[in-house]
């Protein structure tokens, strides 16, 4: 005979799938191709669970987008921004996802496609998205997710209390900063960025971390901030008075009137970007819906609005800049495009544990 | 005279630094909340309600305000109640198992909050019990770390204990049921309210635990603080900070109003 | 023959009171910890949860080689223990006059006072605190403009903001746990001290002090235990100078994803907390004749 504890256990599972029973039509429901052809639907109330930053970012997405959606739709979206996306993936396995489409910063996202068959492919999503095809080549050039929106790295520096202007990447390292330079932890996005880059520009290629893991140790004394928000009071309050930076906040803040200038690298164009992936083993349904979102984000309008909100740039050719955005000289051509940098990120990630413990080690000194 | 006089000056002058220690980033805070200005700053340019009305108007905040709100009342009660259960027991028994079982009890909290979030949520995904990121789980997750603090607060209340008052309602003949209600509870009263105040307030606050735990309709207010300040801090943030400790505020003086509160920290 | 009764009276059948409480426990706590504690004696992958037959004692030997974690592991204990020293310092002094306030208003306004200092979210506490002790803070702007100091003084993101951090945080538990026994002390113990001519410190030296150490031993130690679980002090305050435990643990699990690595580090924090937890309890039956 099986122990109490099995037969407890498999009583459980033949309760759950017992429950989830009618959702299924047949055996391997995800395998079913699934189409969009841009045309509104009626989704029948179904639930679409989408995964995005909180704070007034949700509260933006949900205004522009997610309301006209459901109406559109017949459909519920659940905006879920309980980051980080990885552990909740991971934790279920591919064929339990948590999220049906999400939004990452592409080193998670591609940690998560490198532990699993977690994703459809470009190829299955492209071609079902009528608005893939006004995509520039770099919103597709990390070979898992589809970048919607992006923000370019650079150096944010207070204007009253910087001069010269940084005008070079290795400028950050200047004696006078010392103290007052700021980077990011490990897990931030903006230091891996900043870490590849530095690896790029002090050494053969984006390969050589020993070249990066000595530029981080000249680079101390520095302030090292756990996310952005604490720098920019950081910044603030003087501080730090230059730190890595992407352009979105620091625009925002000169136009508000603070002492706040951005220089963008130019030896090498990194950046941050926004980007949906959407879930292999979601119920066909659920997949159906999440094209048609991600056909819907890639709208001028949706895009523009979010400009308008958090200086966030698109990633489409027909975009419609809003005015923040022009009178920040940004353009959106195929030439001012076509030098964006995306380091091998899955190189990064296979050697993350050592960067992860040599630069704590250096930043805790 | 007052008892207070009694009081050494170097106790009071001591006293005085350590409220200055816990209130002085409270007032920044609470400053900050009523900023004018556009962003968060200190000090304030100028004051008014302009981020109170932020809050009150924020579905994210507001929302993440009641979840709390209902997670740590929730918790509260059942820690409450399992918790005095149990230090009942532990205070009573004789058995040679009630140390270890005191120092079982507390674990919980001596785990960092991202380790236990990480296994219930692997538990709850792995075992199939439909309670990963659900209330009940969260729940769950949250009567875990404030149960320990139920039972320390009871405990240390009944071990200083009296029996012989209980002994002498049932040699009056009262039942053991009704002696432990009308004699024991009323005396321990104050511990157990003690121990809920200290789990109502932990709950609220938790913020490690809940990252593996939340769901979409289900964030708590750090969670949402956190979230949210990742990316900028927000003068509504500081503005959710005044709305909790009203809460803490109003709830404290309305028990006070119905029991005498300084009875709630004696034993 | 006070004992016996008391024997007697123990109640053997009480033990059910305590079967809720140990059931919640042993499904949620035990169950899943104990399995996530499993996983550290698998390899170290990112992203796998599902355990393996190779045992390995891998983790633990990184552990134990590579300064950043060993180093962890002392640094926590030592922030714990003067945490706790610290609060304990600060909070007594605190918790003894609000337990000899009898006015009944100015009782309550110090009990508002110190609930309400915990009940503010540490990000947001973060901001103020960063306003106060930051390099252009109002601490270092008041000692600069009386001219004591030429420079601003470190006060955050190090070892110290730390601390201050914790004992920000830590510092209403301790006073909640001693209020009460303080109040139990009767105050003609401390008359008599007196009458016999000792001074109120001499008196409370002698008197009140030992009579409190259950309090400051069971204070000591939830403020030791929440000092060197926490994760979001060390990560805000410390400015990633000063790496804990926690710090590393919430890498691994959170973002890193080598949850056998990080279940690793957890259990070395898990084990070192159970058995400081242990030493005290005894130190603590010593002094307190077994009551604690």
């Amino acid at each position: 005979m099986t122990s109490k504890s099995f037969d407890r256990r498999s009583v459980l599972k033949m309760g759950a799938a017992a429950a989830s029973l009618p959702l299924f039509n047949i055996n391997h429901a995800w395998s079913q191709e699934v189409l969009f052809d841009g045309q509104a639907f009626d989704a029948g109330g179904a639930v679409l669970r989408l995964g995005e930053w909180g704070g007034t970012w949700g509260e933006t997405v949900q205004k522009y987008l997610i309301a006209a959606f459901e109406k559109e739709f017949n459909c519920k979206v659940q905006y879920d921004s309980s980051w980080p996306w990885f552990p909740k993936f991971v934790a279920g396995g591919p064929e339990k996802p948590p999220l049906d489409i999400c939004n990452w910063n592409v080193p998670e996202m591609v940690k998560t496609s490198k532990a699993g068959d977690y994703f459809l492919s470009l190829d299955e999503i492209i071609p079902n998205i009528p608005n893939g095809k006004n995509l520039w080549p770099f919103a597709t050039a990390n070979g898992v997710g589809v970048v919607w929106a992006y923000n370019q790295y650079g150096y944010a520096y207070r204007n009253d209390l910087v001069n010269p202007p940084p005008a070079a990447f290795k400028d950050l390292w200047k004696p006078e900063y010392a103290g007052k330079r700021g980077t990011y932890i490990t897990s931030n996005g903006l230091q891996m960025d900043f870490f590849v880059t530095a690896c790029e520009l002090f050494g053969k290629d984006q390969y050589d971390l020993e070249a990066g893991y000595q530029a981080m140790r000249e680079l101390m004394p520095a302030k090292i901030s756990d996310f952005t928000g604490n720098m920019q009071t950081l910044m603030e309050r003087g501080e730090v008075v230059v730190a890595v930076a992407l352009d979105s906040d620091p625009l925002q803040a000169r136009d508000r009137g603070a002492p706040i200038g951005f220089w963008y690298w130019t030896e090498k164009q990194p950046i941050i970007s926004q980007v949906h992936t959407i879930s292999r083993y979601s119920e066909p349904m659920q997949k159906k819906l999440a094209l048609a979102f991600l056909d819907r984000v890639l709208t001028p309008e949706f895009l523009s609005d979010m400009g308008r909100e958090f200086y966030l740039r698109p990633t489409i050719q027909n975009a419609v800049l809003p005015d923040n955005l022009v009178k920040a000289g940004v353009v959106n051509t195929a030439d001012s495009t076509k030098d964006y940098w995306t380091p091998d990120w899955n190189a990064y990630i296979d050697n993350e544990d050592d960067i992860v413990e040599t630069v704590n080690e250096i930043f805790g000194g | 005279m007052h008892e207070e006089s009694n009081v050494p000056s170097v106790f009071k002058a001591i006293a005085f630094l350590s409220l200055a220690i816990l209130l002085v980033p409270m007032a920044v805070v609470v400053l900050a909340g009523l900023n004018s200005g556009d962003y968060l700053t200190f000090p304030p340019q100028g004051l008014s309600l302009r981020w109170i009305k932020a809050f009150l108007t924020s579905p994210t905040f507001l929302s993440a305000y009641g979840v709390s709100f209902v997670v740590a009342l929730g918790a509260t009660l059942v820690s409450t109640l399992f918790g005095t259960m149990a230090a009942v027991f532990l205070s009573r028994s004789s058995s040679g198992s009630v140390p270890v079982l005191r120092g079982f009890f507390m674990l919980p909290i001596v785990l960092p909050g991202v380790v236990l979030g990480l296994a219930l949520y692997v538990f709850f995904v792995s075992s199939g019990v439909g309670l990963a990121r659900t209330m009940p789980g969260l729940l769950i997750g949250h009567i875990l770390v404030t149960c320990p603090f139920v039972i320390a607060t009871v405990t240390a209340s009944l071990v200083g204990f009296d029996r012989s008052l209980e002994e002498a309602a049932r040699s009056l003949g009262a039942g053991p049921v009704t002696a432990f209600r009308l004699v024991t509870l009323k005396i321990i009263a104050p511990a157990i309210s003690a121990g809920s105040i200290f789990a109502f307030i932990v709950s609220f606050g938790q913020f490690e635990l809940t990252l593996f735990l939340t769901a979409p309709d289900l964030q708590t207010l750090p969670s949402a603080m956190y979230t949210s300040m990742r990316y900028k801090f927000e003068p509504t943030a500081a503005a959710a900070g005044i709305f909790a400790i009203a809460l803490v505020v109003i709830s404290m003086v309305v028990t006070s109003r119905l029991v005498n509160l300084k009875k709630i920290f004696e034993r | 023959m006070a004992p016996a009764p008391r024997k007697a009276m123990s109640e053997p059948g009480l033990w059910w009171l305590c079967l809720p409480a140990a059931a919640v426990f042993v499904v949620f706590f035990v169950i899943p910890v104990a399995s996530l504690f499993g996983l550290s004696f698998n390899k170290s992958v990112a992203g796998v949860i599902s355990y393996s037959n190779e045992l390995t004692f891998d983790n633990f030997v990184r552990i134990f080689t590579r300064a950043t974690y060993y180093e962890a592991i002392l640094r926590s204990i030592w922030i714990a223990a003067v945490v706790s020293v610290t609060s304990l310092a600060f909070g007594y002094p605190l918790a003894y006059l609000i337990a000899k306030t009898t006015h009944p208003g100015r009782n309550t306004l110090l009990m508002i006072l110190v609930l309400s200092s915990m009940q503010l979210d540490m990000v947001i506490r973060l901001f103020g605190l960063m306003v106060l002790f930051g390099d252009n803070g109002l601490i270092n702007g008041f000692l600069l403009y009386l001219g004591l100091i030429s420079r601003p003084l470190p006060l955050m993101y190090n070892t110290f903001g730390v601390i201050v951090g914790l004992v920000q945080i830590t510092l209403p538990f301790m006073v909640l746990s001693l209020i009460g026994i303080i109040k139990a002390i009767h105050p003609s113990l401390e008359e008599a001290a007196r009458s016999l001519g000792a001074s109120r410190l001499q008196a409370f030296f002698s008197i009140v002090l030992p009579l409190s150490m259950p309090g400051i031993l069971a204070g000591a130690l939830l403020v030791f235990a929440l000092s060197i679980s926490s994760y979001v002090v060390p990560a805000l305050m410390g400015g990633w100078k000063v790496i804990v435990l926690p710090i590393h643990i919430y890498q691994q699990i959170a973002e890193v994803g080598r949850w056998q690595f990080g279940a690793a580090i957890a259990v070395v924090l898990f084990v070192t907390s159970v058995i400081a937890v242990a030493i005290y309890h005894q130190a603590a039956a010593r002094t307190s004749g077994g009551r604690t």
